[in-house]
């Protein structure tokens, strides 16, 4: 018996001087923390060497952003997974460990080729795409139905539909994200390429392009017109998510885009339109350009370059298992995010818990990432000041559209 | 040197070798951040790994005065700290010379109208940014319903409205600290003084202009220093209800967006953030020293 338990002894001496501590910073909207422990300790058991920590994180992206700065600007190795958004590769492509050589490791040929696309800086894969997002259309299925409208197609069809009912009803027609933040540049990258317009392409200024720049004018012209005619409220110059999601999930909307996280919110026992709610692709532009266009979203795992080896090692067998099938569609299961990985998809466990996704897996395949530039930040925001003073009536499209094509340019060099 | 006479060598070596990490704790925590700050202001710099520092001497001020960004909130936040302090002033004295007055539950009005203080700002913006939504909002909604609003007009999201909103909700937060303070000025005046004026037969207003102001005038120069420093450097009311936008981004709002957003920009912008810094630093000095000249207020 004493032999046993000095082998024991020596055993758990000899492992923990192999094992070895990483840390993961993680979200914690909705139920993606706890389910992220879950996974950790299946993980756990798979590699007894290799302990976790989780380190919770802000539920708002700027804030998050903030805290990385933080953390990479000092050097330190903690945490050594990092939780990104599918803005920020670029920008932190510096500060992370380069695994274009793990590309198979990861699988990553079985991945929508946007989710992988940006994580491309400068040829190198800089993190692996963990959950993705784009934006949807939700619509009232009862009210359609009521006035005799189809699903629409184009957004003068959503126009049109929009109007008459929220006029018939005395409710507000169409709610997306207007308030000069992050949100504002999804959606105005909707409605651009919607329209056939483009503003950076391949890191360049494109917005005043002949080929472009109509369509570009027509797409904010769109936008602005939603609002002076009253399709949509003009509160929504200060709607985020949520602010569009309460509206539309009180019955106060026909029509809303948003991200797919509002589907299991607007169904809820408790929502007084659960079970009258449709989802479908965002609207065409008009012809000859117009087409469906959804804004990638979500998040990606990249690792630490100031850890140590045998934590980056550790790191990378900790990413492919997040990202691995089952992980994937035990995460879309549990916490209802959006897998990466095609395959996760067809799997029957994925369809029963979310039976929408089959509809939209044409959008995720097809979502469109928004500029890739270690200056993203400073594009976004010359993107939200010149549409935002368009939508509080501060300047012409046409004017803004010109200002921002020279700001732009003035950045980019 | 007077202290020769009434101390003993010893003794001031003592006071001496007590103050001394004092003092370092204020040289690591005050004066190095800021020399460095103002030693990183004349750099085209980025904290992005590989970037070249390039000393670019007084470039980055030249650049700030050219930048519309920066002249617009430079000019929101002396928009705001002006309208931001008056109303606090004139609304925290009314309300202090209520509260100096005996009148029952005194104690327990005094406590209640600190409130909106004791709310952290984070919470009490959050809180407002609520009660300004054009479909659920409780101030929205009274303003429609007196006629003053158009239904549905976003009190937020209109140029102009947004930053009398923001300034409605400071004046809402700090009134009460402001009357606090006055107040405890006025309670340092001797009532005799009133009486002896009362026998004078001098009126309220005489009484209110010839004692309670001049004796209060120490107190009035602390307050509105206090009360200045802390509205130029206004940071987070604005950026939870507006992010800055339709007018209403203050100079702090766009340092952290030049810090923090940009601060591994290959455009070398830790540089341009740290001038922007400086200025602020030497705006916020200035005011000081006008209201510390012109209010006689002296520092020891």
């Amino acid at each position: 018996m004493k032999k046993v338990v000095v082998l024991f002894a020596i055993l758990t001496m000899v492992l923990s001087a192999f094992s070895i501590t990483i840390t993961i910073a993680a979200g914690a909207v909705g139920k993606e923390l706890e389910v992220l422990y879950e996974q950790v300790e299946i993980f756990s058991k798979e590699n007894p060497d290799i302990t976790v920590n989780v380190l919770p994180m802000p539920n708002s992206s700027t804030d998050r952003h903030d805290l990385y700065v933080t953390y990479l600007a000092s050097g330190t190795p903690d945490p050594d997974v990092l939780m990104l958004d599918v803005i920020w590769p670029a920008e932190f492509a510096p500060f992370l460990v380069d695994l274009t050589d793990d590309y198979d490791y990861f699988g990553l040929d079985g991945f929508f080729p946007g989710t992988v696309a940006s994580n491309i800086v400068d040829g190198s894969l800089v993190s692996v795409p963990w959950f993705t997002d784009a934006g949807i259309l939700y619509y009232r299925k009862d009210l359609l139905e009521k006035y005799g409208y189809d699903v629409p197609e184009t957004w003068d069809e959503l126009y049109t539909a929009a109007k008459d009912i929220s006029e018939k009803e005395g409710i507000e027609g169409f709610v997306w994200q207007g308030a000069r933040y992050e949100g504002l540049t999804c959606d105005v990258m909707e409605f651009v390429h919607s329209f056939g317009g483009e503003i950076m392409k391949e890191g360049e200024v494109v917005v005043d392009d002949p080929e472009y720049y109509d369509n570009n004018v027509a797409a904010i012209t769109f936008m602005d017109k939603l609002i002076e005619d009253g399709v949509s409220p003009a509160g929504v110059t200060t709607y985020m998510e949520e602010e569009g999601r309460r509206v539309f999930q009180n019955g106060d909307a026909v029509f809303m885009r948003n991200w797919p996280y509002a589907w299991p919110l607007v169904n809820a026992p408790e929502s007084p339109v659960a079970g009258k709610v449709g989802i479908t692709v965002l609207p065409k532009g008009p012809e000859p350009d117009g087409r469906n266009s959804a804004t990638l979203g979500g998040w990606n795992l990249g690792i630490n370059a100031n850890s140590s080896p045998a934590e980056i090692e550790a790191s990378k067998k900790l990413v492919k298992f997040l990202v691995s099938k089952e992980q994937q569609v035990y995460k879309a299961v549990h916490a209802g995010q959006t897998p990466t990985l095609i395959e996760a998809y067809n799997d029957p466990r994925t369809i029963e818990a979310n039976d929408f996704y089959a509809d939209l897996l044409d959008v995720f395949l097809n979502a469109e990432p928004r500029p890739i530039s270690p200056i993203y930040a400073e594009i976004s925001y010359e993107i939200q000041v010149a549409v935002h003073e368009v939508l509080t009536q501060q300047a012409e499209p046409e004017e803004a559209l010109n200002n921002l094509a020279e700001n732009l340019k003035a950045i980019v060099e | 040197m007077k202290v020769k006479g009434t101390y003993k060598r010893s003794d001031i070596w003592l006071a001496f070798w007590l103050i001394i990490p004092t003092l370092i704790a204020i040289g690591i925590t005050a004066f190095y951040p800021l020399g460095q700050t103002l030693y990183d202001s004349f750099f085209k710099w980025s904290l992005r790994p590989g970037f070249e520092r390039e000393f670019v001497g007084f470039q980055n001020y030249i650049n700030l005065f050219q930048d519309p960004r920066f002249l617009s909130s430079l000019w929101n936040t002396i928009y705001f700290t002006f309208f931001s302090v008056l109303i606090e002033f004139l609304l925290g004295l009314v309300t202090a010379l209520i509260l100096n007055a005996d009148f029952k539950l005194r104690g327990l009005v005094r406590a209640a109208v600190l409130i909106p203080w004791a709310i952290p700002t984070a919470v009490s913006s959050q809180m407002w940014k609520w009660m300004y939504n054009d479909q659920y909002g409780v101030i929205s909604l009274m303003l429609y319903n007196l006629g003053i609003l158009e239904e549905g007009t976003p009190i937020l999201g209109t140029p102009g409205m947004a930053m009398t909103a923001i300034i409605g909700v400071d004046v809402w937060k700090t009134t009460p600290f402001v009357a606090l303070l006055l107040l405890a000025g006025l309670q340092t005046i001797p009532n005799e003084l009133y009486e002896a004026a009362r026998i004078d037969g001098a009126s309220i207003w005489k009484q209110f202009t010839s004692i309670t102001l001049p004796v209060l005038r120490p107190t009035i120069g602390v307050t509105l220093i206090f009360r200045t420093l802390d509205a130029l450097r206004v940071f987070d009311i604005v950026y939870i209800m507006t992010q800055g936008a339709v007018g209403t981004e203050t100079l702090a709002v766009y340092n952290r967006s030049l810090l923090m957003d940009n601060i591994f920009s290959p455009r070398g912008l830790f540089g341009y953030g740290s001038a922007l810094s400086v200025v602020i630093f030497l705006i916020i000095g200035i005011f000081t020293i006008i209201y510390m000249r012109s209010l006689n207020i002296k520092l020891d």
